[in-house]
Protein backbone atom coordinates (compact mmCIF):
# COMPACT_ATOMS: atom_id res chain seq x y z
CA UNK A 1 0.00 0.00 0.00
CA UNK A 2 2.93 2.94 0.79
CA UNK A 3 4.94 1.82 -1.73
CA UNK A 4 2.25 2.24 -4.46
CA UNK A 5 1.53 5.48 -2.55
CA UNK A 6 4.77 6.38 -3.18
CA UNK A 7 5.14 5.16 -6.96
CA UNK A 8 1.78 7.21 -7.58
CA UNK A 9 3.20 10.17 -5.76
CA UNK A 10 6.61 10.02 -7.97
CA UNK A 11 4.45 9.89 -11.29
CA UNK A 12 1.95 12.32 -10.80
CA UNK A 13 5.28 14.85 -9.43
CA UNK A 14 6.94 14.05 -12.67
CA UNK A 15 3.58 14.71 -14.88
CA UNK A 16 3.46 18.31 -12.97
CA UNK A 17 7.22 18.64 -12.92
CA UNK A 18 7.55 18.30 -16.85
CA UNK A 19 4.34 19.94 -17.76
CA UNK A 20 5.99 23.17 -15.89
CA UNK A 21 9.36 22.93 -17.54
CA UNK A 22 8.60 21.72 -20.72
CA UNK A 23 6.98 25.05 -21.99
CA UNK A 24 10.02 26.99 -20.20
CA UNK A 25 12.40 24.72 -21.98
CA UNK A 26 10.54 24.89 -25.67
CA UNK A 27 11.31 28.78 -25.49
CA UNK A 28 14.97 28.16 -24.24
CA UNK A 29 15.43 25.77 -27.90
CA UNK A 30 13.16 27.78 -29.57
CA UNK A 31 15.17 31.12 -28.72
CA UNK A 32 18.43 29.35 -30.68
CA UNK A 33 16.88 28.55 -33.76
CA UNK A 34 16.87 30.64 -36.78
CA UNK A 35 13.13 31.99 -38.01
CA UNK A 36 13.46 29.59 -41.06
CA UNK A 37 14.62 26.33 -38.79
CA UNK A 38 11.03 27.06 -36.59
CA UNK A 39 8.79 27.27 -38.92
CA UNK A 40 10.12 23.48 -40.00
CA UNK A 41 11.35 22.12 -36.73
CA UNK A 42 8.97 23.13 -34.16
CA UNK A 43 9.90 20.77 -31.10
CA UNK A 44 13.28 19.05 -31.75
CA UNK A 45 16.60 20.66 -30.89
CA UNK A 46 18.28 22.67 -33.09
CA UNK A 47 20.02 21.31 -35.71
CA UNK A 48 22.14 24.47 -35.56
CA UNK A 49 22.89 26.42 -32.21
CA UNK A 50 22.76 30.57 -33.50
CA UNK A 51 22.83 33.42 -31.14
CA UNK A 52 20.72 35.61 -33.91
CA UNK A 53 17.82 36.25 -31.94
CA UNK A 54 19.31 37.50 -28.74
CA UNK A 55 21.33 39.87 -31.22
CA UNK A 56 18.20 41.08 -32.64
CA UNK A 57 16.44 41.42 -29.45
CA UNK A 58 19.02 43.16 -27.84
CA UNK A 59 19.54 45.57 -30.44
CA UNK A 60 15.97 46.29 -32.27
CA UNK A 61 14.26 45.45 -28.72
CA UNK A 62 15.62 47.85 -26.61
CA UNK A 63 16.50 45.21 -24.14
CA UNK A 64 19.66 46.94 -22.59
CA UNK A 65 17.33 50.48 -22.38
CA UNK A 66 14.50 48.33 -19.93
CA UNK A 67 17.44 46.58 -18.19
CA UNK A 68 19.41 50.33 -17.25
CA UNK A 69 15.40 51.64 -16.51
CA UNK A 70 14.96 48.11 -13.86
CA UNK A 71 18.70 49.00 -12.75
CA UNK A 72 17.34 52.14 -11.56
CA UNK A 73 13.55 52.24 -10.87
CA UNK A 74 13.95 48.85 -8.28
CA UNK A 75 16.58 49.98 -6.42
CA UNK A 76 15.05 52.99 -5.92
CA UNK A 77 11.72 51.97 -5.18
CA UNK A 78 13.07 49.70 -2.90
CA UNK A 79 14.42 52.10 -0.82
CA UNK A 80 10.96 53.61 -0.18
CA UNK A 81 9.21 50.50 0.10
CA UNK A 82 11.50 49.17 2.71
CA UNK A 83 11.71 52.64 4.73
CA UNK A 84 7.10 52.46 4.60
CA UNK A 85 7.10 48.97 5.48
CA UNK A 86 9.74 49.20 8.53
CA UNK A 87 8.47 52.55 9.84
CA UNK A 88 4.50 51.75 9.20
CA UNK A 89 4.99 48.09 10.73
CA UNK A 90 6.90 49.17 13.60
CA UNK A 91 4.20 51.65 14.69
CA UNK A 92 1.25 49.09 14.26
CA UNK A 93 3.35 45.81 15.54
CA UNK A 94 4.75 47.63 18.73
CA UNK A 95 2.77 50.91 19.31
CA UNK A 96 -0.25 51.76 20.97
CA UNK A 97 -2.25 54.90 19.61
CA UNK A 98 -5.90 55.77 19.43
CA UNK A 99 -7.50 53.96 15.68
CA UNK A 100 -4.91 51.69 15.92
CA UNK A 101 -6.97 48.84 14.57
CA UNK A 102 -9.51 50.61 12.12
CA UNK A 103 -6.54 52.29 10.70
CA UNK A 104 -4.66 48.99 10.21
CA UNK A 105 -7.82 47.21 8.68
CA UNK A 106 -8.16 49.60 6.31
CA UNK A 107 -4.52 48.69 4.99
CA UNK A 108 -5.28 45.04 4.85
CA UNK A 109 -8.21 46.17 3.09
CA UNK A 110 -6.89 48.28 0.30
CA UNK A 111 -4.28 45.82 -0.31
CA UNK A 112 -6.67 43.86 -2.46
CA UNK A 113 -7.92 46.41 -5.19
CA UNK A 114 -6.69 45.05 -8.78
CA UNK A 115 -4.29 47.77 -10.32
CA UNK A 116 -6.62 47.93 -13.09
CA UNK A 117 -9.23 49.71 -10.69
CA UNK A 118 -7.28 52.38 -9.11
CA UNK A 119 -5.00 52.46 -13.00
CA UNK A 120 -7.72 54.80 -14.61
CA UNK A 121 -7.02 57.43 -11.70
CA UNK A 122 -3.88 57.28 -10.85
CA UNK A 123 -2.97 57.81 -14.47
CA UNK A 124 -5.50 61.17 -14.10
CA UNK A 125 -3.62 61.76 -10.59
CA UNK A 126 0.23 61.58 -12.46
CA UNK A 127 -0.93 63.84 -14.74
CA UNK A 128 -2.26 66.40 -12.81
CA UNK A 129 1.32 65.75 -10.50
CA UNK A 130 3.13 65.78 -13.94
CA UNK A 131 4.33 62.60 -13.23
CA UNK A 132 3.60 60.76 -15.83
CA UNK A 133 6.24 59.09 -17.86
CA UNK A 134 8.79 60.18 -14.81
CA UNK A 135 10.62 56.98 -12.59
CA UNK A 136 9.45 59.37 -9.52
CA UNK A 137 5.71 58.25 -10.69
CA UNK A 138 6.06 54.60 -10.89
CA UNK A 139 8.12 54.74 -7.74
CA UNK A 140 5.27 56.27 -5.49
CA UNK A 141 2.73 54.33 -6.97
CA UNK A 142 4.88 50.87 -6.59
CA UNK A 143 5.29 51.69 -3.12
CA UNK A 144 1.78 52.59 -2.32
CA UNK A 145 0.71 49.35 -3.82
CA UNK A 146 2.88 47.17 -2.62
CA UNK A 147 3.53 48.31 0.89
CA UNK A 148 0.59 47.36 2.91
CA UNK A 149 1.25 43.71 2.32
CA UNK A 150 5.07 44.58 3.24
CA UNK A 151 3.40 46.69 6.66
CA UNK A 152 1.62 43.43 7.04
CA UNK A 153 4.32 41.33 7.27
CA UNK A 154 6.47 43.55 9.21
CA UNK A 155 4.33 44.46 11.69
CA UNK A 156 3.50 40.86 12.58
CA UNK A 157 7.01 40.02 12.50
CA UNK A 158 7.71 43.61 15.43
CA UNK A 159 5.04 42.53 17.93
CA UNK A 160 5.72 38.69 17.93
CA UNK A 161 9.69 39.70 19.47
CA UNK A 162 10.32 39.93 23.23
CA UNK A 163 8.51 42.94 24.79
CA UNK A 164 10.73 43.28 27.74
CA UNK A 165 13.84 44.32 24.60
CA UNK A 166 12.08 47.10 24.15
CA UNK A 167 10.19 48.47 27.06
CA UNK A 168 13.48 48.12 28.47
CA UNK A 169 14.89 50.14 26.28
CA UNK A 170 11.92 52.74 26.97
CA UNK A 171 12.97 53.01 30.84
CA UNK A 172 16.18 53.90 30.11
CA UNK A 173 14.45 56.84 27.87
CA UNK A 174 15.63 55.79 24.41
CA UNK A 175 13.22 57.90 22.00
CA UNK A 176 10.99 55.59 19.91
CA UNK A 177 12.97 56.29 16.67
CA UNK A 178 16.29 55.24 18.39
CA UNK A 179 14.11 51.93 19.37
CA UNK A 180 13.59 51.62 15.49
CA UNK A 181 16.61 52.32 14.18
CA UNK A 182 19.09 50.94 16.49
CA UNK A 183 17.36 48.03 18.65
CA UNK A 184 14.06 46.93 16.21
CA UNK A 185 15.64 46.90 12.77
CA UNK A 186 18.79 44.63 13.69
CA UNK A 187 16.25 42.49 14.60
CA UNK A 188 14.52 42.70 11.88
CA UNK A 189 17.17 41.56 9.64
CA UNK A 190 16.01 38.46 8.34
CA UNK A 191 12.62 39.65 8.15
CA UNK A 192 14.06 42.48 5.71
CA UNK A 193 15.48 39.78 3.66
CA UNK A 194 12.04 38.37 2.78
CA UNK A 195 10.85 41.27 2.55
CA UNK A 196 13.24 42.69 0.10
CA UNK A 197 12.65 39.32 -1.97
CA UNK A 198 8.99 39.72 -2.03
CA UNK A 199 9.40 43.81 -3.07
CA UNK A 200 11.75 42.83 -5.87
CA UNK A 201 9.85 39.96 -7.36
CA UNK A 202 6.39 42.10 -7.49
CA UNK A 203 8.15 45.47 -8.56
CA UNK A 204 10.00 43.17 -11.16
CA UNK A 205 7.04 41.66 -12.61
CA UNK A 206 4.73 44.44 -12.28
CA UNK A 207 2.80 45.61 -15.53
CA UNK A 208 -0.99 48.04 -15.43
CA UNK A 209 1.32 50.49 -13.70
CA UNK A 210 4.00 50.78 -15.98
CA UNK A 211 1.88 49.85 -18.94
CA UNK A 212 0.13 53.38 -18.08
CA UNK A 213 2.73 55.63 -16.23
CA UNK A 214 5.72 54.53 -18.76
CA UNK A 215 4.54 55.57 -22.40
CA UNK A 216 7.76 56.57 -23.84
CA UNK A 217 10.20 53.60 -25.14
CA UNK A 218 13.36 54.76 -22.98
CA UNK A 219 11.51 54.74 -19.55
CA UNK A 220 9.94 50.98 -19.98
CA UNK A 221 10.91 48.39 -17.91
CA UNK A 222 12.00 44.87 -18.77
CA UNK A 223 8.31 43.12 -18.00
CA UNK A 224 6.48 45.98 -19.84
CA UNK A 225 9.41 45.94 -22.80
CA UNK A 226 8.97 42.35 -23.18
CA UNK A 227 4.51 42.50 -22.97
CA UNK A 228 4.94 45.07 -25.63
CA UNK A 229 6.73 43.21 -27.74
CA UNK A 230 3.67 40.33 -27.51
CA UNK A 231 1.42 43.07 -28.81
CA UNK A 232 3.36 43.83 -31.97
CA UNK A 233 2.55 41.77 -35.25
CA UNK A 234 5.96 40.52 -37.47
CA UNK A 235 8.21 39.69 -34.56
CA UNK A 236 9.40 36.30 -35.57
CA UNK A 237 8.59 33.13 -32.01
CA UNK A 238 12.12 32.51 -32.24
CA UNK A 239 12.89 36.29 -31.30
CA UNK A 240 10.61 36.37 -28.95
CA UNK A 241 11.57 33.38 -27.49
CA UNK A 242 15.09 35.08 -26.78
CA UNK A 243 13.66 38.13 -24.98
CA UNK A 244 11.49 36.02 -22.90
CA UNK A 245 14.90 34.05 -21.78
CA UNK A 246 16.64 37.61 -21.12
CA UNK A 247 13.49 38.63 -19.24
CA UNK A 248 13.47 35.54 -16.95
CA UNK A 249 17.36 35.33 -16.16
CA UNK A 250 17.39 37.89 -13.51
CA UNK A 251 14.31 36.37 -11.59
CA UNK A 252 15.52 33.08 -12.17
CA UNK A 253 19.20 33.94 -10.99
CA UNK A 254 17.49 35.14 -7.74
CA UNK A 255 15.44 32.07 -7.40
CA UNK A 256 18.14 29.97 -7.07
CA UNK A 257 20.51 32.15 -4.68
CA UNK A 258 17.46 32.84 -2.17
CA UNK A 259 15.02 29.41 -2.74
CA UNK A 260 15.10 28.97 1.00
CA UNK A 261 14.28 33.00 1.81
CA UNK A 262 11.40 32.77 -1.16
CA UNK A 263 9.82 29.48 0.44
CA UNK A 264 10.12 30.78 3.79
CA UNK A 265 9.30 34.53 2.92
CA UNK A 266 5.85 33.23 0.76
CA UNK A 267 4.48 31.98 3.97
CA UNK A 268 5.12 34.64 6.41
CA UNK A 269 1.91 36.28 7.20
CA UNK A 270 -0.19 33.34 5.88
CA UNK A 271 0.86 30.43 7.91
CA UNK A 272 -0.76 29.35 10.99
CA UNK A 273 1.52 28.35 13.56
CA UNK B 1 8.74 33.30 15.32
CA UNK B 2 4.90 32.49 16.52
CA UNK B 3 2.89 34.35 13.61
CA UNK B 4 -0.47 33.21 15.53
CA UNK B 5 0.08 36.47 17.88
CA UNK B 6 -0.29 38.93 15.53
CA UNK B 7 -1.20 42.14 16.35
CA UNK B 8 -5.09 42.05 17.54
CA UNK B 9 -3.77 39.39 20.66
CA UNK B 10 -0.60 40.86 21.61
CA UNK B 11 -2.26 44.42 21.87
CA UNK B 12 -3.97 43.00 24.97
CA UNK B 13 -1.38 41.02 26.17
CA UNK B 14 1.34 44.26 25.66
CA UNK B 15 -1.33 46.10 27.84
CA UNK B 16 -1.18 43.23 30.45
CA UNK B 17 2.80 43.26 30.42
CA UNK B 18 2.88 46.70 30.10
CA UNK B 19 1.19 46.88 33.75
CA UNK B 20 2.99 43.85 35.47
CA UNK B 21 5.97 45.33 34.46
CA UNK B 22 5.02 48.82 36.03
CA UNK B 23 4.25 47.39 38.90
CA UNK B 24 7.53 45.68 39.56
CA UNK B 25 9.57 48.59 38.27
CA UNK B 26 7.41 50.68 40.84
CA UNK B 27 7.29 53.35 38.08
CA UNK B 28 4.58 55.87 37.97
CA UNK B 29 4.13 56.39 33.83
CA UNK B 30 4.18 60.40 33.29
CA UNK B 31 0.96 60.32 30.85
CA UNK B 32 3.17 62.71 28.58
CA UNK B 33 4.72 59.46 27.80
CA UNK B 34 1.88 58.25 26.08
CA UNK B 35 1.30 61.56 24.08
CA UNK B 36 4.40 61.15 23.34
CA UNK B 37 4.57 57.54 21.62
CA UNK B 38 1.21 58.30 20.12
CA UNK B 39 2.35 61.53 18.55
CA UNK B 40 5.51 58.89 17.53
CA UNK B 41 2.83 56.07 16.12
CA UNK B 42 1.33 58.82 13.76
CA UNK B 43 4.27 60.28 12.73
CA UNK B 44 5.78 56.95 11.70
CA UNK B 45 2.20 55.32 9.99
CA UNK B 46 2.59 58.94 8.08
CA UNK B 47 4.48 57.88 4.87
CA UNK B 48 2.33 54.64 4.41
CA UNK B 49 -0.89 56.65 5.15
CA UNK B 50 0.32 59.42 2.90
CA UNK B 51 0.66 57.47 -0.05
CA UNK B 52 -2.04 54.95 0.13
CA UNK B 53 -4.37 57.71 0.17
CA UNK B 54 -3.12 59.61 -2.66
CA UNK B 55 -2.75 56.20 -4.75
CA UNK B 56 -5.14 53.74 -3.58
CA UNK B 57 -7.76 55.47 -1.31
CA UNK B 58 -8.19 58.71 -3.48
CA UNK B 59 -8.42 56.66 -7.04
CA UNK B 60 -10.77 54.63 -5.84
CA UNK B 61 -13.70 57.06 -4.18
CA UNK B 62 -12.79 58.88 -7.79
CA UNK B 63 -14.22 56.11 -9.48
CA UNK B 64 -17.94 56.66 -7.68
CA UNK B 65 -17.59 60.02 -8.67
CA UNK B 66 -16.40 59.43 -12.62
CA UNK B 67 -18.74 56.75 -13.06
CA UNK B 68 -21.26 59.40 -13.18
CA UNK B 69 -19.38 61.37 -15.85
CA UNK B 70 -18.71 61.01 -19.69
CA UNK B 71 -15.22 61.85 -19.17
CA UNK B 72 -12.97 60.99 -22.29
CA UNK B 73 -9.48 61.82 -20.49
CA UNK B 74 -9.53 65.03 -22.12
CA UNK B 75 -11.88 67.65 -22.50
CA UNK B 76 -15.35 69.17 -20.69
CA UNK B 77 -16.73 67.08 -18.29
CA UNK B 78 -20.61 67.00 -17.91
CA UNK B 79 -22.48 64.87 -15.20
CA UNK B 80 -24.55 62.35 -16.82
CA UNK B 81 -26.24 60.57 -13.42
CA UNK B 82 -27.22 57.15 -13.79
CA UNK B 83 -26.69 57.03 -17.97
CA UNK B 84 -23.76 54.88 -17.04
CA UNK B 85 -25.13 52.47 -15.13
CA UNK B 86 -28.11 52.22 -17.70
CA UNK B 87 -25.60 51.52 -21.02
CA UNK B 88 -23.88 49.18 -18.39
CA UNK B 89 -26.11 46.49 -17.36
CA UNK B 90 -27.37 46.70 -21.29
CA UNK B 91 -24.24 45.89 -22.75
CA UNK B 92 -23.61 42.61 -23.55
CA UNK B 93 -19.69 43.00 -22.93
CA UNK B 94 -20.58 43.34 -19.18
CA UNK B 95 -22.50 40.39 -18.94
CA UNK B 96 -19.94 38.43 -20.83
CA UNK B 97 -16.95 39.90 -18.40
CA UNK B 98 -19.14 38.73 -15.50
CA UNK B 99 -19.64 35.89 -16.49
CA UNK B 100 -16.00 35.17 -17.84
CA UNK B 101 -14.74 35.79 -14.61
CA UNK B 102 -17.74 33.36 -12.98
CA UNK B 103 -16.26 30.93 -14.98
CA UNK B 104 -12.77 31.61 -13.71
CA UNK B 105 -13.70 30.91 -10.39
CA UNK B 106 -15.21 26.77 -11.14
CA UNK B 107 -11.60 26.19 -11.34
CA UNK B 108 -10.49 27.39 -8.24
CA UNK B 109 -11.81 24.13 -6.89
CA UNK B 110 -9.76 21.86 -8.52
CA UNK B 111 -6.85 24.38 -7.95
CA UNK B 112 -6.92 23.52 -4.36
CA UNK B 113 -7.87 19.76 -4.40
CA UNK B 114 -4.81 19.08 -6.75
CA UNK B 115 -2.22 20.23 -4.67
CA UNK B 116 -4.10 19.70 -1.19
CA UNK B 117 -3.86 15.52 -2.40
CA UNK B 118 -0.38 15.97 -3.61
CA UNK B 119 0.78 17.47 -0.10
CA UNK B 120 -0.65 14.58 1.34
CA UNK B 121 1.15 12.44 -0.97
CA UNK B 122 4.60 13.99 0.20
CA UNK B 123 3.73 14.61 4.06
CA UNK B 124 5.56 11.17 4.05
CA UNK B 125 8.40 12.42 2.37
CA UNK B 126 10.05 11.81 -0.88
CA UNK B 127 13.41 11.05 -2.21
CA UNK B 128 14.21 14.01 -4.60
CA UNK B 129 11.37 16.33 -3.04
CA UNK B 130 13.68 19.52 -3.12
CA UNK B 131 14.81 18.96 -6.89
CA UNK B 132 10.79 18.61 -7.70
CA UNK B 133 9.52 22.02 -5.25
CA UNK B 134 12.64 23.85 -7.17
CA UNK B 135 11.30 22.72 -11.03
CA UNK B 136 7.27 23.37 -9.86
CA UNK B 137 7.65 26.95 -8.19
CA UNK B 138 9.53 27.75 -10.78
CA UNK B 139 6.78 29.37 -12.57
CA UNK B 140 6.10 30.88 -9.72
CA UNK B 141 9.14 33.31 -10.15
CA UNK B 142 8.79 34.30 -13.70
CA UNK B 143 5.67 36.29 -13.43
CA UNK B 144 2.47 36.53 -15.01
CA UNK B 145 4.08 38.36 -18.02
CA UNK B 146 6.37 36.09 -18.74
CA UNK B 147 3.84 32.58 -18.00
CA UNK B 148 1.43 34.42 -20.57
CA UNK B 149 4.03 34.83 -23.10
CA UNK B 150 5.37 31.12 -22.53
CA UNK B 151 1.71 29.72 -23.10
CA UNK B 152 0.62 31.43 -25.68
CA UNK B 153 3.57 30.27 -27.73
CA UNK B 154 2.99 26.80 -26.37
CA UNK B 155 -0.83 26.37 -27.39
CA UNK B 156 -1.01 28.51 -30.89
CA UNK B 157 -2.46 26.52 -33.15
CA UNK B 158 0.79 25.35 -34.88
CA UNK B 159 3.16 25.32 -32.08
CA UNK B 160 4.60 22.80 -29.61
CA UNK B 161 1.63 21.41 -27.98
CA UNK B 162 -0.09 20.21 -31.48
CA UNK B 163 2.78 19.61 -33.09
CA UNK B 164 3.37 17.08 -30.19
CA UNK B 165 -0.10 15.45 -30.33
CA UNK B 166 0.08 15.30 -33.96
CA UNK B 167 3.62 13.32 -33.89
CA UNK B 168 1.78 10.59 -31.37
CA UNK B 169 -1.49 10.27 -33.61
CA UNK B 170 -3.43 12.22 -31.89
CA UNK B 171 -4.81 14.75 -34.66
CA UNK B 172 -8.45 15.20 -33.70
CA UNK B 173 -6.80 16.60 -30.26
CA UNK B 174 -4.98 19.11 -31.89
CA UNK B 175 -7.26 22.26 -31.48
CA UNK B 176 -6.90 25.52 -31.73
CA UNK B 177 -6.72 26.42 -28.05
CA UNK B 178 -6.56 30.17 -28.22
CA UNK B 179 -8.75 31.19 -31.17
CA UNK B 180 -11.69 29.38 -30.56
CA UNK B 181 -13.93 31.88 -27.63
CA UNK B 182 -14.96 29.06 -25.52
CA UNK B 183 -11.57 26.86 -25.76
CA UNK B 184 -9.72 29.97 -24.99
CA UNK B 185 -11.42 30.60 -21.84
CA UNK B 186 -11.03 27.22 -20.60
CA UNK B 187 -7.40 27.17 -21.92
CA UNK B 188 -7.30 30.33 -19.55
CA UNK B 189 -8.59 28.84 -16.29
CA UNK B 190 -6.79 25.31 -16.94
CA UNK B 191 -3.64 27.46 -16.88
CA UNK B 192 -4.40 30.47 -14.73
CA UNK B 193 -6.53 28.97 -12.32
CA UNK B 194 -5.47 25.11 -12.02
CA UNK B 195 -1.92 24.60 -13.64
CA UNK B 196 -0.36 27.90 -11.85
CA UNK B 197 -1.64 27.49 -8.78
CA UNK B 198 0.07 23.53 -7.63
CA UNK B 199 3.75 24.62 -7.29
CA UNK B 200 2.62 27.24 -4.45
CA UNK B 201 -0.45 25.28 -3.23
CA UNK B 202 1.42 22.55 -2.85
CA UNK B 203 4.06 23.68 -1.12
CA UNK B 204 2.12 25.64 1.39
CA UNK B 205 -0.27 22.74 2.45
CA UNK B 206 3.37 20.56 2.73
CA UNK B 207 4.72 23.18 5.32
CA UNK B 208 1.19 23.70 7.24
CA UNK B 209 0.50 19.67 7.21
CA UNK B 210 4.69 19.39 8.71
CA UNK B 211 2.42 21.48 11.96
CA UNK B 212 -0.21 18.75 12.38
CA UNK B 213 0.24 16.67 15.49
CA UNK B 214 2.18 13.49 14.81
CA UNK B 215 0.53 11.68 17.40
CA UNK B 216 -2.71 12.17 15.92
CA UNK B 217 -1.79 9.81 13.20
CA UNK B 218 -0.24 7.57 15.32
CA UNK B 219 -3.57 7.10 17.11
CA UNK B 220 -5.25 6.51 14.53
CA UNK B 221 -3.13 4.21 12.94
CA UNK B 222 -2.86 2.03 15.99
CA UNK B 223 -6.74 2.13 15.50
CA UNK B 224 -6.41 0.49 11.97
CA UNK B 225 -7.52 3.78 9.84
CA UNK B 226 -6.40 3.24 6.24
CA UNK B 227 -4.74 6.53 4.49
CA UNK B 228 -7.44 7.83 3.42
CA UNK B 229 -9.68 7.89 6.60
CA UNK B 230 -5.97 10.04 8.17
CA UNK B 231 -6.57 12.23 5.27
CA UNK B 232 -10.64 12.57 5.58
CA UNK B 233 -10.39 13.01 9.84
CA UNK B 234 -6.79 14.25 10.66
CA UNK B 235 -5.04 16.06 7.67
CA UNK B 236 -8.42 18.14 6.32
CA UNK B 237 -9.57 19.09 9.88
CA UNK B 238 -6.06 20.32 10.99
CA UNK B 239 -5.75 22.42 8.45
CA UNK B 240 -8.48 23.89 7.11
CA UNK B 241 -7.46 28.03 7.90
CA UNK B 242 -4.84 26.88 5.36
CA UNK B 243 -7.63 26.11 3.10
CA UNK B 244 -9.54 28.52 3.21
CA UNK B 245 -6.96 30.39 3.48
CA UNK B 246 -5.78 29.04 -0.32
CA UNK B 247 -9.48 29.31 -1.44
CA UNK B 248 -9.27 33.00 -0.99
CA UNK B 249 -5.86 33.77 -2.35
CA UNK B 250 -7.13 31.82 -5.56
CA UNK B 251 -10.53 34.30 -5.66
CA UNK B 252 -8.20 36.93 -5.58
CA UNK B 253 -5.78 35.74 -8.18
CA UNK B 254 -8.86 34.94 -10.27
CA UNK B 255 -11.01 38.70 -9.58
CA UNK B 256 -8.05 41.09 -9.03
CA UNK B 257 -4.64 39.68 -10.46
CA UNK B 258 -5.20 38.21 -13.52
CA UNK B 259 -4.57 41.39 -15.71
CA UNK B 260 -0.66 40.22 -16.41
CA UNK B 261 -1.21 37.11 -17.33
CA UNK B 262 -4.25 37.69 -19.79
CA UNK B 263 -2.17 40.89 -21.45
CA UNK B 264 0.14 38.54 -22.75
CA UNK B 265 -2.06 35.44 -22.93
CA UNK B 266 -4.92 35.79 -24.88
CA UNK B 267 -5.08 39.66 -25.18
CA UNK B 268 -8.68 39.41 -24.05
CA UNK B 269 -9.53 37.57 -27.26
CA UNK B 270 -10.65 36.03 -29.48
CA UNK B 271 -13.40 38.82 -29.06
CA UNK B 272 -14.25 39.20 -25.71
CA UNK B 273 -14.14 35.59 -24.75
CA UNK B 274 -11.31 36.20 -22.28
CA UNK B 275 -12.40 39.33 -20.85
CA UNK B 276 -12.91 39.07 -16.94
CA UNK B 277 -14.22 42.40 -15.12
CA UNK B 278 -10.58 43.49 -14.73
CA UNK B 279 -9.25 43.50 -18.11
CA UNK B 280 -12.64 44.87 -19.72
CA UNK B 281 -11.51 48.09 -17.25
CA UNK B 282 -8.19 48.39 -19.47
CA UNK B 283 -10.29 47.51 -22.71
CA UNK B 284 -12.85 50.24 -21.84
CA UNK B 285 -10.71 52.85 -20.29
CA UNK B 286 -7.32 53.00 -22.02
CA UNK B 287 -8.36 51.25 -25.69
CA UNK B 288 -11.72 53.15 -26.10
CA UNK B 289 -11.07 56.10 -23.76
CA UNK B 290 -14.59 55.91 -22.09
CA UNK B 291 -13.41 56.57 -18.56
CA UNK B 292 -16.57 57.89 -17.17
CA UNK B 293 -17.88 54.79 -18.65
CA UNK B 294 -15.08 52.41 -17.20
CA UNK B 295 -15.48 53.90 -13.87
CA UNK B 296 -19.08 52.82 -13.75
CA UNK B 297 -17.75 49.10 -14.31
CA UNK B 298 -15.09 50.07 -11.45
CA UNK B 299 -17.70 50.34 -8.72
CA UNK B 300 -19.47 46.63 -9.58
CA UNK B 301 -15.80 45.36 -9.13
CA UNK B 302 -15.19 47.57 -6.34
CA UNK B 303 -18.04 45.80 -4.51
CA UNK B 304 -16.87 42.09 -5.89
CA UNK B 305 -13.76 43.15 -4.48
CA UNK B 306 -14.55 44.77 -0.91
CA UNK B 307 -16.75 41.18 -0.42
CA UNK B 308 -13.72 39.37 -0.84
CA UNK B 309 -11.38 41.65 1.30
CA UNK B 310 -13.73 41.35 4.29
CA UNK B 311 -14.28 37.68 3.84
CA UNK B 312 -10.06 37.96 3.87
CA UNK B 313 -9.47 39.78 6.87
CA UNK B 314 -12.47 37.83 8.34
CA UNK B 315 -10.34 34.84 7.63
CA UNK B 316 -7.09 36.30 9.18
CA UNK B 317 -8.25 37.83 12.45
CA UNK B 318 -10.08 34.56 13.29
CA UNK B 319 -7.17 32.83 12.82
CA UNK B 320 -5.63 35.44 15.66
CA UNK B 321 -8.38 33.57 17.37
Amino acid sequence: MDKNVKLITFLVLIIFAIGSIYPLFHVFITSFKTVSEYIENRVFLPTKWVLDNYKVAIGQGHLLYYFLNNAILIPAAMLFYLFVCLTAGFAFGRLRFRFRLPLFLLTLFLMIFPQMLLSLQIFRICNKLYLTDTYLGVILVWTAYFAPFGTYIMSTYFSSIPYEVIESARVDGASTWRILTQIATPMALPMMGFLIIIGFQSMWNELPFSLLLLQSMEKRTVTLGVAMMQGQYGIPDPTRSAAIMLASIIPVVIFLFFQKYIAKGTFAGSVKG
Amino acid sequence: MDLRKTNWQTQEKMDMEMLMAEKSLRLRKKPSLKAQEQRDAYLLIAPLMILTFAFIFFPMVSNFIYGFTDWRGFGTLNWVGFDNFRTMVEDERFWQSIKNTLILLLFIPLGVFIPLCLAALLRGGLKGWKFFRAIIYLPHVLGYVILGMVFNLFLRSNGPLNTLLQMIGLQSWALDWLNRPLLALLSLGTIYGIFMRIGFGTIYFLAAMGGVDEQLYEAARVDGAGWWTRFWHITLPSIRFNIEFLVVMSVIENVARAFSFIYTFSRGGPGYSTHTLEYSLYTLGFTNGRIGYASAWSVVLFFICAIIAVMQIRLMRWNDG
